[in-house]
């Protein structure tokens, strides 16, 4: 079981990965993140209609991706250099529960290109490249 | 120019999506970083990925980057190096 708050410094109400449950370092993680009615954003977005916002679900994706990272991250300094090809194919709800998935594609020169897909159930509700940054 | 640079050209081209630009319109001795193309670092990793796809030829590190990403030319003479076939 990945110690998720011993790895990500991210925390409430920005730590938006919930389990990790699949990791290989440096090829592919899948973790999962269960939509709350509790969570902060939802109260004006929107006012009685709540969805989660599409950016988001981009960074639930960057987050997952800062376990493709073997070493812990607090203290480091980890960026999203980029965002490519994002497209959001549906909404995601309070209730829902949502499956990180996230592959590396290559890295260089402390540039890693990751690969992003946000499922619900059967369903894709958005895909994206991310580029991360390690300093 | 070659059939290797011309390809090497169209990759530059396709994956970094200098849309509008033609092989032509690129100096073969112009450096690709900084003054010439003007690329950046994520244009790097772009062609990193994109060289390793269509060519099958690995950069290992910054050092062999800087190696090949002095030109156009540069890259050719590196990619016809080390590609296997």
């Amino acid at each position: 079981m990945t110690d998720i708050p011993a790895h990500l410094p991210h925390r409430y109400p920005f730590l938006l990965v919930d389990r990790v449950l699949e990791r290989v370092p440096g090829v592919r993680v899948v973790a999962e993140k269960l939509v709350t009615n509790g969570e902060p954003y939802l109260q004006g977005h929107f006012q009685g209609r709540p969805l989660v916002p599409g950016v988001l679900l981009l960074e639930m994706l960057a987050q997952a991706a800062g376990f493709l990272e073997g070493d812990s991250l607090h203290g480091a300094a980890i960026f999203l250099a980029a965002v490519q090809d994002a497209r959001f194919k549906g909404p995601a709800f309070p209730g829902d529960r949502l499956r990180l998935e996230v592959a590396s594609e290559g890295a260089f020169a402390g540039l890693m290109k990751v690969k992003g897909t946000v499922r619900c159930d059967d369903r894709d509700l958005c895909t994206a490249s991310l580029l991360v940054k390690r300093l | 120019m070659s059939d290797l640079k011309l390809r090497v050209k169209e990759m530059i081209i396709e994956r970094l999506k200098l849309e509008g630009m033609l092989p032509d319109q690129i100096d073969d001795g112009a450096p690709l970083f900084g003054d010439g193309l003007g690329l950046d670092s994520i244009d790097a990793l772009e062609l990193v990925l994109g060289i390793e796809q269509v060519f099958g030829v690995k950069i290992e590190d910054e050092a062999a980057g800087l190696k090949a990403f002095k030109s156009v030319q540069a890259l050719t003479d590196f990619i016809a190096e080390n590609a296997k076939a």
